[in-house]
């Protein structure tokens, strides 16, 4: 079971007045650059690629680096007090094929996700999101997520956990559908009806994309730092 | 798959490239541009408006300590005691490159945290102090309030694409970074500290004076900057293991 709806409050005070007046201040004040490319609001499902049985409703904003690559930040919802808990690249079907064979398994395919409507575009309209989706549908995906809201943390704790994406029916719980569909306002039944005709990648799905079948789970290693010169220590002065 | 500090193409270690190679791909093509400005005017955007600063500092890699790099921070305020940041390797917005995310805490709800948890957050107060961490066009006056409440805050920061290795794309697992702090190996290097100075015509010398009287912390826990007491940093590995299943897959 999973749920990201349980808005736990992150630990901490409201924001104090004089803050937020500064806060307003500053944002007149500076240039947000990458961040004011950022044109698109999606919504889509991921699960752990180590659980598929914990799933998240994820809220992409994406922009794009060119027409072949998006960059979006993950939110757990698309409220104001939203928390920041991923990330996501986007790459076309082309893209992807230049990876490395070691790199291609981080990697999960969107046909399904799109075709099922499970992938949208909130608030646009039918014929608009198509576009975009008819695109998508060809396109590959590599998710980290950093705060496991799923699991009622009130901070982001933990080391990153990579992310998969659907890949046929069955997978999805029907209490996330049902709440994603009630909040949204999208029927996804109508939805994969109308787009039947989209198509995935040229070459087809990447034997080695998602995971190459298989579970995938991070872990932390320390390791030795390699130093030109010795740490500063106590050194001894001689008067 | 690649650890963190593999790569899987092996490419030169960069220290600061000024002209990075651009994302590969095509440029966008009219039709994105009509869908992009379609969602923007029907689609919120709640949670990205909510960002309120922009900050410029610099980080280095845990588990290789001689890579740094300029970062950019784009930051929303959960609460009083609560940051989260969209980091990229640049403000320019055609070419920023998303980089990764950093999460801030207050030092009260650092203390919070089990020691397992803490060893992967640095410290701010140097940063703040040296004058490392600017926010660009902000005057140091009206910014000095938020600095003074930063420079008790950790951070926690995943970077997801080496940008400073060259790869093109974002490649392996994500590295957990550090911050500069006032011994070697954490100190900056003066050529990259001089090239960010130099484009936003500012002095990180005279930031270090007018900054003299923000508070230090009394003290910084000593989880935190791990690597400062253990000489050690981390590394995220993959692991393959048999994925706990509702349905087939893929």
């Amino acid at each position: 079971m999973s749920t990201n709806n349980d808005q736990s409050q992150v630990p901490g005070e409201p924001t104090q007045t004089t803050t937020s007046l500064l806060q307003t201040v500053t944002s007149t004040i500076q240039g947000f650059g990458p961040i004011n490319k950022i044109h698109q609001h999606l919504c889509a499902f991921h699960f752990y690629s180590h659980d598929m049985t914990r799933q998240v409703e994820a809220h992409h904003y994406c922009g794009h680096q060119n027409e072949e690559m998006r960059q979006c930040l993950i939110y757990d919802s698309p409220d104001k007090n939203a928390r920041l808990i991923g990330l996501e690249y986007v790459i076309s079907e082309n893209l992807f094929l230049t990876l490395p064979d070691e790199e291609k398994p981080l990697w999960h395919s969107h046909l399904f996700e799109v075709k099922s409507g499970f992938f949208f575009m909130p608030n646009v309209p039918s014929p608009i999101e198509h576009k975009d989706m008819e695109k998508i549908c060809k396109t590959y995906g590599k998710v980290y997520h950093f705060w496991q809201v799923d699991r009622g943390d009130a901070l982001p704790l933990g080391i990153p956990q990579l992310m998969m994406a659907l890949t046929r029916d069955g997978q999805l719980y029907d209490h996330l559908v049902q709440s994603c569909a009630e909040r949204m306002g999208i029927d996804f039944e109508k939805e994969r009806k109308n787009r039947e005709y989209m198509t995935g990648p040229a070459h087809g799905i990447h034997p080695l994309a998602n995971g190459g079948g298989k579970g995938l789970e991070t872990r932390l290693r320390e390791v030795e730092l390699n130093h030109d010169e010795p740490l500063p220590s106590a050194t001894r002065v001689f008067v | 798959m690649a650890s963190t500090d593999k790569s899987p193409h092996p490419t030169p270690a960069k220290h600061s490239d000024p002209n990075p190679t651009p994302t590969p791909g095509e440029p966008m093509k009219m039709e994105q541009h009509v869908v992009d400005k379609s969602a923007m005017m029907v689609q919120c955007f709640k949670p990205i408006n909510q960002m309120s600063q922009h900050v410029c500092t610099f980080a280095i890699y845990s588990h290789d300590m001689s890579r740094q790099i300029e970062t950019h921070h784009y930051c929303s305020r959960l609460n009083n005691q609560f940051l989260q940041c969209a980091v990229y390797d640049s403000d320019d917005s055609n070419k920023g490159r998303l980089i990764g995310i950093e999460y801030i805490i207050s030092d009260d709800i650092f203390e919070t945290l089990p020691p397992e948890e803490q060893k992967l957050w640095h410290s701010h107060a140097y940063e703040i102090k040296s004058g490392l961490w600017v926010n660009p066009r902000v005057p140091e006056m009206v910014g000095m309030p938020e600095l003074e409440k930063l420079a008790k805050t950790y951070g926690k920061f995943w970077c997801t694409w080496q940008v400073d290795r060259g790869d093109k794309l974002p490649l392996g697992a994500p590295a957990l970074m550090m911050s500069p702090q006032a011994v070697s190996p954490g100190l900056v290097r003066p050529e990259l500290l001089h090239e960010r100075d130099s484009k936003y015509n500012i002095s990180s010398e005279s930031l270090k004076s007018s900054r003299i009287e923000i508070p230090e912390p009394e003290m910084i826990s000593p989880m935190a900057d791990y690597w400062k007491q253990h000489d050690k940093g981390f590394v995220i590995d993959f692991e393959e293991t048999e994925m706990k299943k509702r349905a087939p897959f893929p």
